[in-house]
């Protein structure tokens, strides 16, 4: 037995740590998931000027609402689990799979630290560090289309399928866009990596500025940007569901099921989120800080223990995740919904030709440079 | 005369019609409502409505709950006449009358009951009274109940006077003061 540990103790720590890493990784997003579904309600409230959910309570106390998510949840569940009856039982039963897993195995690729050195075992604050992480991050959120397929075909309902229809076009569309987008960086990175490709945005240009995504790529940080909300299905591109007139692909889905969805829409938002400030905004980056402390550009530095880099480099990460999921929150609830020939016409016509420009910029800029 | 708003419907411009110029415009807009929202929780309208309440606007006052006001002697001011019942338009009201032993001159209700939940708050009722022994001015603002039976209001409900408001003397009938006098 002890035999059996010495001879495999690197793979057995390797899975420790992993099994370690998914465990708090996926609960902080599934926490964090869970807090966004009170904080687009809250967030909505604010911005019209009115308080939001702030009723359910335990033993008397609500904390302006905290509670809610809690009541949310028992209520889905208590909700009947209705299945048409000439519904394709089995595709239907998986189609909500398909819309959450794909959205949650993103999350291995993405680093949300640099390392951690624990008991001389060195940490990757990332679950799998994948050589062609982008590329699988494009893969799977392909992968998300057959939930959205899926689930208006098997429901043998014409709404649900007109529905489909318009959320598959939608997002094999913006598909393209999306990963038009991000050649210019791999081209600036030479990497698919992502935790080489957030290393990479911890240099400085000029002395001075952090080699941020943003600030070499602004361009293709808005076309991302644009393109992932669409992907991600939320207003001003939500036609596929439309809460509120026209009717979704999950229009025959009750209880749970209809609940894997919403949630799957917003673990994409962190996911969406979480990508942009990998990819454009420095991943865990601290502007200037470094391994072994901050060195400002002036030469001055205040050296800093590793823990405490770590905690600044999770904290950073953190940080930046909940900004961009406010923005997109603030951006679903002030823009009006696009009509669907204004939407492929805003791919086609506007996104796709500006993303193919940014390819060619970005390759006679980096030949100019001589980089290339 | 209708008042006519004219539209100005020129083109747009070149940054109004790339779009994103407009949406930082907007995004900014919304967020500073969020953020003043966020730090001055105080300044939000909302009233939280069962917890704390406004005054009633206006007359508004005059349409909430039915009282039947109550004399000295702690009899009702109502001289069971039916004017209400004949005046109400919902048929909510249903009075009996009875005789007190020694009053010739006024009727009493030996039951008095207003159905709220068919009561649709008009007010009839407080107009037709020729004693001014109805009246809706509690302030109180009928809700839902679990169960119809809840809805009910009877005599012994509706009877009481507003806090601090001196006990009704007298009645309209000069007879009937006459005998109330004679009581005290």
């Amino acid at each position: 037995m002890i035999e059996f540990f010495e001879a495999n103790k690197d793979i057995l720590l390797f899975t420790l740590a992993a099994g370690l890493k998914v465990l708090v990784f996926m609960g902080g997003i599934m926490g964090f998931a869970a807090l966004l579904t009170l904080a687009e309600r809250k967030v909505s409230a604010l911005m019209q000027d009115r308080v939001g959910p702030n009723r359910a309570s335990v033993f008397g106390f609500a904390f302006n609402g905290l509670f809610h998510p809690i009541a949310d949840a028992i209520k889905m569940i208590m909700k009947e689990d209705f299945v048409p009856g000439r519904a394709e039982k089995l595709l239907f039963t998986l189609a909500p799979f398909f819309a959450l897993v794909p959205v949650l195995a993103l999350f291995a690729v993405i680093p949300f630290g640099d390392y951690v050195m624990v008991f001389g075992y060195q940490l990757d604050l990332q679950i799998a560090d994948l050589p062609l992480g982008l590329f699988l991050v494009l893969a799977l959120s392909g992968m998300a289309i057959y939930g959205v397929f899926l689930a208006g075909w098997a429901s043998k309902n014409n709404f649900a399928l007109l529905g489909a229809m318009r959320g598959a076009a939608q997002m094999v569309s913006y598909e393209v866009v999306l990963g038009l987008t991000l050649v210019g960086l791999l081209m600036i990175y030479g990497s698919a990596n992502l935790q080489d490709m957030v290393r990479a945005q911890g240099r400085l240009l000029f002395g001075a500025v952090p080699a941020w995504g943003v600030v070499l790529q602004p361009f293709a940080f808005i076309l991302f940007l644009i393109a992932a909300i669409a992907e991600n299905k939320r207003t001003p591109f939500d036609l596929v569901e439309g809460e509120s007139e026209i009717i979704g692909y999950f229009m025959e889905y009750s209880s749970m099921r209809f609940a894997a969805f919403m949630f799957a829409e917003f673990v994409e938002i962190i996911l969406v989120s979480m990508l942009a400030a990998t990819l454009f905004f420095g991943g865990w980056q601290v502007p200037y800080l470094y391994e072994t402390g901050f060195i400002f550009p002036g030469g001055s530095a205040l050296p800093l223990d590793h823990y405490l880099v770590s905690a600044l480099q999770v904290g950073s990460f953190s940080v930046k995740t909940v900004f961009f999921s406010w923005f997109l929150l603030v951006v679903r609830w002030t823009l009006p919904r696009f009509r669907f020939d204004q939407l492929m016409g805003l791919c086609w016509k506007a996104l796709l030709p500006l993303a193919l420009l940014n390819i060619l910029l970005t390759g006679a800029a980096l030949v100019a440079l001589g980089k290339l | 005369m209708i008042s006519v708003k004219k539209v100005n419907n020129r083109p747009l411009n070149f940054l109004e019609r790339i779009y994103l110029w407009e949406i930082g415009r907007g995004l900014l807009v919304t967020s500073r409502h969020f953020f003043v929202n966020l730090f001055n929780p105080k300044k939000i309208v909302t009233v939280s409505y069962p917890e704390q309440r406004l005054p009633l606007p206006g007359a508004a006052g005059q349409r909430t709950r039915h009282r039947l006001k109550v004399r000295a002697d702690g009899s009702p001011k109502c001289v069971a006449c039916f004017m209400c019942q004949t005046a109400c338009p919902a048929y909510c009201i249903r009075i009996e009358a009875a005789e007190y032993p020694d009053n010739t001159v006024e009727k009493y209700p030996a039951v008095f009951d207003i159905d709220l939940s068919r009561c649709v708050m008009c007010g009839m009722c407080v107009e037709a009274c020729p004693e001014d022994a109805i009246s809706m001015d509690t302030g109180e603002i009928p809700g839902g109940a679990g169960d119809r039976g809840e809805l009910l209001m009877t005599r012994g409900d509706l009877l009481r006077n507003l806090p601090g408001e001196p006990s009704v003397k007298g009645a309209a009938n000069r007879l009937a003061n006459e005998y109330l006098e004679g009581k005290e």
